[in-house]
C-alpha cells in the first residue's frame, strides 16, 4: 500500500482515539467524589440551607442528568473553550488561557530534548552497535546504563550542582542558571507590554509565550540570550533521560540485524562494510528503535513535570502540580487532556515514521 | 589479436581453483575442523555439483571462496583460492597470526592494515567476478528495500563505467545521426507527426529545450538546416549533466586502478619481490594522492547534490535491472521491480536473487542449495533458468545441494564431500554408474528408486553410524568408523585423491592411480 493512504487512514483513526481520550478524562472527573466538587459551591455564611445550596449547585453543574448526557455536556463545553477556572498561587484564571500561556514552554523543552537526543543517539548507537564488545561499546553501555538507571530529578540536581551558576560558591563550571526562564534583572522599567500577563505571578511574554522567540522579535537580545542559557540544563536532563534508551535499543537492533541473512547477501554483492552498516543494517535496526521512541516520549512527558518543578520552569508540569495542590479539578482535567493530546499526536508521528521505514507495516 | 594458443590456454585455466583449503572455527567447545584440505577446480562454462550430508562442509567451502566466513569465530587457516587466475588468499598469513594454546584457548592476532586491504580487494571481486545465491530467498533479501533498489545497488557497484559509457554514447550524436534524423523528419507528412517525432527524439537525447527551434528549422526545409540543427544539438549537449557523468566515470576508473595495483602488490608480496613491492607501493601512494587532489572538490559537491548526479546512473541501472528480470523469466518485471520482498513468492525472490547475482556478468555463480526452500514445481523452474543461463552466458556454476536427483539433472561434474574432505570427484554419469568410494556407494543406495523393487517391509539401505563430530574427527580417513571396507591403514593415514582414469578421482586406499601409483593428483 502507498504510504500516503496509510497516513490518511491513520489520521482518520485519530477520531475514535480522541473520543476515547475525552471519555477517559470525563470518567476521571466523574470518579471523584462529587462532594469535593460541590464544596466549592457551598457558602457557609449564606442564609440558604446547605441542602438547598447543594441542590442548586447540582442543577447548575448538570449532575442531575444521566451520565451519558453529562458526557455530551462536557464535550460541548470542551468545544466551546469552556475548560473551567482555576485558583492557585502559581496561576489564577481560565484554565484554557493558562494552558495557552504555559504549554509553549513545555513544548519547547520536549522538542529540543527529542531533537537533541535523536541527533546524538543515532550516530552513537550505529557506531557502538557496529563494533560489539569494543572499548567504545563497553564505555557507551556503561554510560547509558548509568544515565538510564538514574531518576530524572536526581540527574537534574547533579547537573545543577556541577554545571549550575552559583550552586556552589566558586564552581568553575557554573555557567548555566538553575531556575526560571530568564534573568528578571534584565527586564527594563517600565515593564514592556509584551512581558506582562494579568493572571500569573510569572512573567509571560507575548505573542508566542516563548521567551527566546518573543525577545528576538522585540529586539531584546540580552533577554533572548539569557532565555537560551536557562533552557540548557532542563533540556540536557530530559535528553539524557531518553538518550540512553534509544542508544541501547539501536545497539541491540544493529547487533541483531548484523547476523541476518540479507547482510550476507549484501556482502556477497560486494557492498563495502560502511555502506552495509548505514544502508542495510541501520535502516532495519531503526524500526524497533522508533517504536521505543514513541514509548520514551510518554516517559519524557512524565519527566517534564518533575524537571519543570526542579528548575522552576513555568510550563504545563508546574501548572499541573499547582492545580493538584490547590484542589483545582478543572486545572487537573485540562492538563491531563492536553498531555493526552500531545501523546496521541506524537504517536501518530511515530507510526508514520515507522511505516516509512518498514514497508511491511503498510497493510 | 587473440592467437589460437591463447584461447586454448584460457580454456584450460579454471575460473575457480581451490587447493588444500583448511577452514576452522574456534568455539568454546573446541576447534571445529570444518574443512580439512579441500581441493577442486571449476572450468569455464562448467556446472560442478558439490554434494554431501548436512554439516559436511559444503556451505563452508562456498563461504570460504566468497570470504564470507564469520570472523570470529571462523577463519581460513591455509590454502589457496584462485578466482579467475588470482590467488585471493595470497596474504593470508599477514592478515592474522593464530596462536593455539589449547583446543579451547585460541588467540587470533589481526593485522588491521592487511585485513582492510583484503576487504577492499574482496569487495571488488565479490558480486563482480564471483556471485552467490542462498538457500532462503525470503531471508536473503533486505526486507526494507525494494527489489529494484537491491538489484540496482549491485549494478551500480560494479558496472558504473559501462553505464557511464552507454549514457554518454546515447547522449552524444554523431553528424551521421543528425543527417539521418533530419531526413526522417522531412519525410514525415503532417505537422502533427513531425511534432511527435521531434518531441520523442529531443526527450531521448536530453535537448527538450530546443524542441521548437528544431521544428522551425525542419519546416523551413533549406540547405543550411542540417548545419543549424547540429549547432543547436551541440549547444544543448555541453550540459552540466554529462560533465558529472564523465567525472564519475573517471573517479570509478581510478578506483579500479587502485584495486588492480593492490592486487599486484599482494601478488608481489607473496613472491617476496621487494623491488616490485616498493615500486607498487609508490604507485599506490601516487594514485591515492592524485585521487585526493583531483576529486576532493567533486566528492564535496557529490555530498550535497549526490542524488542528482546519481540520477542518470540510476535510470540506466533500472533499465538494466528490468532486462535482468526479463532474463530470469519473471512475469511482470515492471511490477516486481517496485515490490518489497514480502510481497513476492519464494520462487520470484529466488529469480530476483539470480538476476542480482548476474548483474555484472560474473565468471562464476555459487548456488548454495538454491532450491531447498522452494516447492517442487518452482524448483524445476529455477533449475531450468540456471541451466539456460549456463548454456547461454557460459557462466560456470558451483551447485551445492544434498539432493542427488538435482545433481543428476544439472551438473557436468560432481564432487562428493564427507566431513570436510572431498572423497570422490567425477563426471556426473560416471558417479551414478560407477561410484567408487564406499561413502558414495552408500549415498547412492540410500536414494529411493521406483525402478528397483524393494520389499515393502524392507527398509531403505542407509549408511551405518552418523556424521562425526568435527571437534574430534576420526584420525586418518574421516569415514573409517562407518566404512564397511575398513583396513588398518585407514586409521593411520589420510587417503589422497587419486585419478583412476577418465577424470574420476577417489580418496580411498582401495584405489590407486591409473598408472598404479598412489601419488596425489592435482
Amino acid at each position: 500500500m502507498e504510504l500516503r493512504y496509510f497516513i490518511i487512514r491513520r489520521i482518520l483513526l485519530l477520531i475514535p482515539t480522541l473520543i476515547g481520550l475525552t471519555l477517559l478524562t470525563f470518567i476521571l472527573v466523574r470518579a471523584l467524589p462529587t462532594s469535593l466538587l460541590l464544596s466549592q459551591y457551598v457558602n457557609p455564611h449564606s442564609t440558604l440551607p446547605r441542602s438547598v445550596q447543594i441542590a442548586h449547585a447540582k442543577a447548575l453543574l448538570g449532575l442531575n442528568y444521566p451520565v451519558p448526557v453529562q458526557y455530551f455536556f462536557y464535550l460541548s463545553a470542551l468545544f466551546h473553550g469552556e475548560w473551567g477556572f482555576m485558583v492557585s498561587n502559581f496561576y489564577t484564571g481560565p484554565v484554557l488561557t493558562g494552558i495557552e500561556e504555559f504549554f509553549p514552554n513545555t513544548l519547547q523543552l520536549t522538542i529540543f530534548a527529542v531533537i537533541l537526543s535523536i541527533i546524538i543517539s543515532i550516530p552513537l548507537g550505529t557506531y557502538i552497535g557496529s563494533r560489539p564488545n569494543s572499548v567504545a561499546d563497553h564505555a557507551g553501555r556503561i554510560f547509558s546504563l548509568a544515565v538510564y538507571a538514574m531518576p530524572a530529578f536526581v540527574l537534574a540536581l547533579v547537573l545543577q550542582i556541577v554545571l549550575g551558576r552559583g550552586a556552589i560558591t566558586g564552581n568553575p563550571l557554573g555557567v548555566f542558571p538553575i531556575s526560571g526562564t530568564f534573568n528578571y534583572a534584565l527586564v527594563p522599567f517600565p515593564v514592556p507590554s509584551w512581558l506582562t500577563s494579568p493572571n500569573t505571578s510569572a512573567l509571560v511574554s507575548h505573542p508566542t509565550h516563548l521567551i527566546i522567540f518573543d525577545a528576538l522579535i522585540h529586539h531584546n537580545y540580552a533577554i533572548a540570550y539569557s532565555g537560551l542559557l536557562h533552557i540548557v540544563l532542563p533540556v540536557i536532563t530530559l535528553t539524557l533521560g531518553i538518550l540512553a534508551g534509544i542508544v541501547r535499543f539501536l545497539r541491540a537492533g544493529m547487533m541483531d540485524n548484523m547476523r541476518q541473512e540479507y547482510v550476507k547477501t549484501a556482502r556477497a554483492k560486494g557492498v563495502p562494510e560502511n555502506v552495509i552498516i548505514k544502508r542495510h543494517i541501520r535502516k532495519n535496526a531503526l524500526i524497533p528503535t522508533v517504536t521505543v521512541l514513541g514509548l520514551l516520549f510518554a516517559s519524557l512527558l512524565g519527566g517534564v513535570v518533575l524537571i519543570e518543578d526542579v528548575f522552576d520552569y513555568p510550563g504545563m508540569g508546574l501548572l499541573g502540580i499547582n492545580a493538584i495542590t490547590s484542589y483545582s479539578i478543572y486545572g487537573v482535567m485540562g492538563v491531563t487532556l492536553v498531555f493526552g493530546l500531545v501523546l496521541v499526536f506524537a504517536n501518530l508521528i511515530v507510526d508514520v515514521v515507522y511505516a516509512f521505514l518498514d514497508p511491511r507495516i503498510r497493510y | 589479436m587473440i592467437t589460437e594458443e591463447q584461447t586454448k590456454k584460457e580454456e584450460i585455466q579454471p575460473v575457480v581453483k581451490v587447493s588444500n583449503l583448511v577452514t576452522q572455527f574456534f568455539t568454546y567447545k573446541g576447534i571445529v575442523k570444518a574443512l580439512d584440505g579441500v581441493s577442486f577446480e571449476i572450468r569455464p562454462g562448467e556446472i560442478l555439483g558439490l554434494v554431501g550430508e548436512s554439516g559436511c562442509g559444503k556451505s563452508v567451502t562456498a563461504t570460504s571462496i566468497m570470504d564470507l566466513i564469520p570472523d570470529p569465530p571462523g577463519r581460513i587457516i591455509s590454502g589457496e583460492i584462485y578466482i579467475d587466475g588470482f590467488n585471493t588468499l595470497a596474504d593470508l598469513n599477514r592478515q592474522a597470526k593464530i596462536i593455539i594454546k589449547s583446543e579451547t584457548n585460541v588467540k587470533v592476532k589481526r593485522n588491521k592494515r592487511y585485513i582492510k586491504r583484503h576487504n577492499f580487494i574482496m569487495s571488488h571481486i565479490r558480486g563482480n567476478k564471483i556471485s552467490m545465491i542462498f538457500q532462503e530467498p525470503s531471508l536473503s533479501m533486505n526486507p526494507v528495500m525494494r527489489i529494484g533498489d537491491q538489484i540496482m545497488e549491485a549494478i551500480l557497484l560494479h558496472s558504473k563505467i559501462e553505464i557511464a559509457d552507454s549514457i554518454i554514447r546515447r547522449e552524444t550524436m554523431t553528424d551521421e545521426d543528425i543527417r539521418k534524423f533530419y531526413e526522417d523528419a522531412v519525410k514525415t507528412k503532417t505537422h502533427l507527426d513531425l511534432r511527435g517525432f521531434v518531441h520523442k527524439w529531443s526527450q531521448d537525447y536530453g535537448v527538450a529545450e530546443a524542441e521548437d527551434g528544431i521544428i522551425e528549422i525542419i519546416e523551413r526545409n533549406d540547405q543550411n538546416a542540417i548545419q543549424e540543427l547540429k549547432n543547436i544539438v551541440a549547444e544543448q549537449k555541453t550540459n552540466i549533466k554529462l560533465k558529472y557523468i564523465q567525472l564519475e566515470r573517471e573517479y570509478e576508473r581510478y578506483n579500479n586502478l587502485l584495486f588492480d595495483l593492490n592486487l599486484q602488490l599482494m601478488e608481489a608480496e607473496s613472491k617476496n619481490d621487494s623491488l616490485k613491492i616498493n615500486e607498487l607501493r609508490e604507485q599506490i601512494k601516487r594514485t591515492q594522492a592524485y585521487i585526493r587532489s583531483k576529486f576532493s572538490g567533486y566528492r564535496l559537491i557529490k555530498r550535497f547534490i549526490g542524488k542528482r548526479i546519481e540520477e542518470p546512473f540510476r535510470r540506466e541501472a533500472r533499465r538494466r535491472a528490468l532486462e535482468l528480470l526479463k532474463l530470469v523469466n519473471i512475469a511482470g518485471p515492471d511490477r516486481v521491480i517496485n515490490s518489497y520482498p514480502h510481497e513476492l513468492s519464494g520462487g520470484m525472490l529466488q529469480r530476483s536473487m539470480i538476476a542480482m547475482a548476474l548483474s555484472s556478468n560474473p565468471k562464476i555463480l555459487i548456488a548454495d542449495e538454491p532450491t531447498t526452500a522452494l516447492d517442487v514445481t518452482t524448483q524445476a523452474q529455477i533449475l531450468d533458468i540456471m541451466k539456460d543461463l549456463n548454456r547461454v552466458t557460459k557462466t560456470s556454476i558451483l551447485f551445492i545441494t544434498h539432493d542427488l536427483a538435482v545433481i543428476a539433472e544439472m551438473c557436468h561434474r560432481v564432487a562428493v564431500m564427507y566431513a570436510g574432505n572431498i572423497v570422490e570427484e567425477a563426471p556426473v554419469k560416471e558417479i551414478f554408474k560407477n561410484p567408487k568410494h564406499p561413502y558414495t556407494v552408500g549415498l547412492l543406495k540410500a536414494i529411493p528408486r521406483p525402478d528397483v523393487k524393494v520389499n515393502k517391509f524392507e527398509k531403505l539401505e542407509s549408511i551405518k553410524g552418523s556424521v562425526p563430530n568435527l571437534i574430534n574427527p576420526p584420525s586418518g580417513c574421516r569415514f573409517n568408523p562407518r566404512c564397511p571396507f575398513k583396513m588398518d591403514i585407514c586409521e593411520r593415514e589420510k587417503p589422497k585423491l587419486v585419478d583412476i582414469g577418465g577424470g574420476h578421482k577417489v580418496a580411498c586406499f582401495l584405489f590407486e592411480n591409473a598408472d598404479g601409483s598412489r601419488k596425489e593428483v592435482e
